[in-house]
């Protein structure tokens, strides 16, 4: 996986991170669901497992905006997941932080430098997409069934 | 509180798509009214909020800034505490980003705040040991969150100190290494009223702006030993963005007057200069707005009416009678010289 060579984001204003620009942007479809996700990292466009919608551009639904974090370093730790009548926040270390805003339908995280291109598509990605199911499901919006037991690659 | 993660996601249109992962342990914490069972009123800031916890230790550090006058004023923001006593988390390093209306927070060892700009609310979820710990509270969480929350509550944080001279504030900024803290520190000590060392929050009472300072710890780098001797008897230790400084309470400081807030009255802008002596230049109003919006965070857009708030807050500030203050001499030879200064002023004004 092709990933790009990041410059540091170096605004004395933005000691947040909150303005990484993230020109990269991609639309799926996950069953209902219409995804446009944005990204400053070609290793963070995930493959084509989603599926494709060439017609999503004017009616996404969800908006994934997801910043790889140079200055992250280390390994995901064990995710904490707080929940609240309108967010899954989820920290796995300063590996990556993940809020998902179930009214607006956003979700928006920083991967840290060190999550290679496996671990965050066979990994964080189908974690995302649980989290933005998981309430969905709870509303009957979702197609979804979630929860089973470990299956296998295939 | 804790499941095995393990992860099967199937449409019922698409073939199924299946993702292994080894079994790990996903810690999941509900914040909600079963979840949190105290709750407080607090006022911070002059701001009105509301706490809800499940733990009794953070209702018990919550008193201090429980409101003197309960309750006329809704919560501009409201706090969700849970404490997890069986959450063993590796050690967590400080570590801030935000991005649109969130902003995450993990502080050690091993606490994960989340802010919620858009709703005005605090998620957190702390260890009992942090639950037990008055200056966590005091001096870390809750300046944090004023100034992470800033703006949406109606609070423009400034980098910058506060001091008052026989009641009347003034606000004293700088760029880092200008020396700020040190020279507050020799105006503490002079007699001047402390009210904050490095950041200030202003907020506005009936239109006038009002200086907030939370009794944070003022903090000198190892080498304000130079001219604060009785350092020696201290030790430094690393701040949370991993600096060595002291950090110290204003409150348990001898001869030290510390007050919670002020109606600053006047502006100065300290530089610091190569060649000895101290100077005072008129700086006028473009100068003052221009510096504090140089040296302001970025607001995102997702905050309606934050940057106008801030941006007419600056502009008040900006009509006070303002002075750059370039020096080159030391702390206590700078207070002396501001001392006199401000004395003059004042009669020049009287």
């Amino acid at each position: 996986m092709l990933s790009l060579d990041l410059p540091p984001h170096l605004d004395p204003r933005d000691l947040l991170r909150r303005f990484v620009p993230t020109p990269l942007k991609a639309f799926y479809r996950l069953g209902a669901v219409h995804l446009k996700i944005e990204t400053n990292d070609l290793g963070l466009v995930p493959t084509l497992m989603l599926g494709v919608d060439d017609h999503a551009r004017s009616r996404c639904e969800w908006g994934w905006k997801i910043a790889r974090d140079p200055d992250a370093p280390g390994p995901l730790l064990a995710p904490r997941i707080l929940r609240t009548e309108a967010l899954s926040l989820v920290e796995m270390g300063i590996a990556c932080l993940i809020g998902v805003d179930h009214e607006r339908r956003e979700l928006l995280a920083f991967v840290g430098r060190d999550i290679d291109s496996s671990t965050y598509q066979q990994f964080l990605l189908p974690f995302f997409c649980r989290l933005i199911m998981e309430p969905s499901a709870l509303h009957q919006e979702a197609e979804y069934v979630l929860g089973g037991t470990a299956g296998s690659d295939d | 509180m804790s499941s095995a993660c393990h992860m099967f996601f199937g449409g019922s249109s698409r073939p199924p798509f299946r993702a292994r992962v080894i079994s790990i342990v996903i810690t999941r914490l509900v914040l909600n009214q079963n979840t949190l069972p105290f709750s407080a009123d607090c006022s911070i800031a002059g701001v009105p909020w509301q706490l809800s916890t499940n733990s009794p230790y953070v209702l018990q550090a919550a008193e201090k800034w429980r409101p003197l006058k309960r309750g006329s004023k809704p919560a501009l923001f409201e706090m969700e505490v849970l404490v997890d006593s069986a959450q063993h988390a590796p050690l967590r390093t400080a570590h801030f980003r935000g991005i649109r209306h969130l902003v995450f927070a993990t502080l050690p060892p091993s606490n994960f705040v989340v802010y919620d700009l858009a709703r005005k609310r605090v998620h957190a979820a702390l260890s009992e040991d942090t639950a037990r710990n008055l200056s966590f509270w005091n001096n870390l969480l809750l300046p944090i969150s004023i100034g992470v929350l800033g703006t949406a509550i109606g609070i423009a944080p400034l980098h910058c100190a506060c001091l008052e001279r026989n009641g009347a504030g003034f606000l004293l900024a700088g760029v880092s290494g200008a020396g700020k803290s040190t020279l507050t520190m020799a105006l503490a000590n002079r007699g001047f009223a402390f009210i904050s060392d490095d950041w200030t929050y202003v907020s506005k009472a009936r239109s006038a702006p009002v200086a907030h300072g939370l009794y944070s710890p003022i903090k000198l780098l190892p080498d304000a030993v130079r001219f604060f001797p009785y350092l020696r008897t201290l030790a430094p230790h690393a701040t949370l963005n991993g600096e060595l400084a002291y950090e110290l309470d204003p409150l348990r400081l001898p001869k030290i007057t510390a007050k919670s807030r002020s109606y600053p009255q006047r502006l100065l802008f300290l530089e610091r200069l190569s060649a000895p002596g101290c100077h005072f230049k008129i700086c006028p109003p473009e100068y003052a707005k221009a510096y504090f919006e140089a040296h302001a965070e970025r607001l995102p857009d997702e905050v309606p009416g934050a940057k106008e708030f801030r941006s007419d807050m600056f502009q008040h500030l900006a009509a006070y009678p303002a002075w750059i203050l370039r020096t080159g001499e030391g702390p206590h030879e700078t207070a002396e010289a501001l001392d006199d200064f401000l004395s003059e002023a004042t009669h020049a004004v009287a």
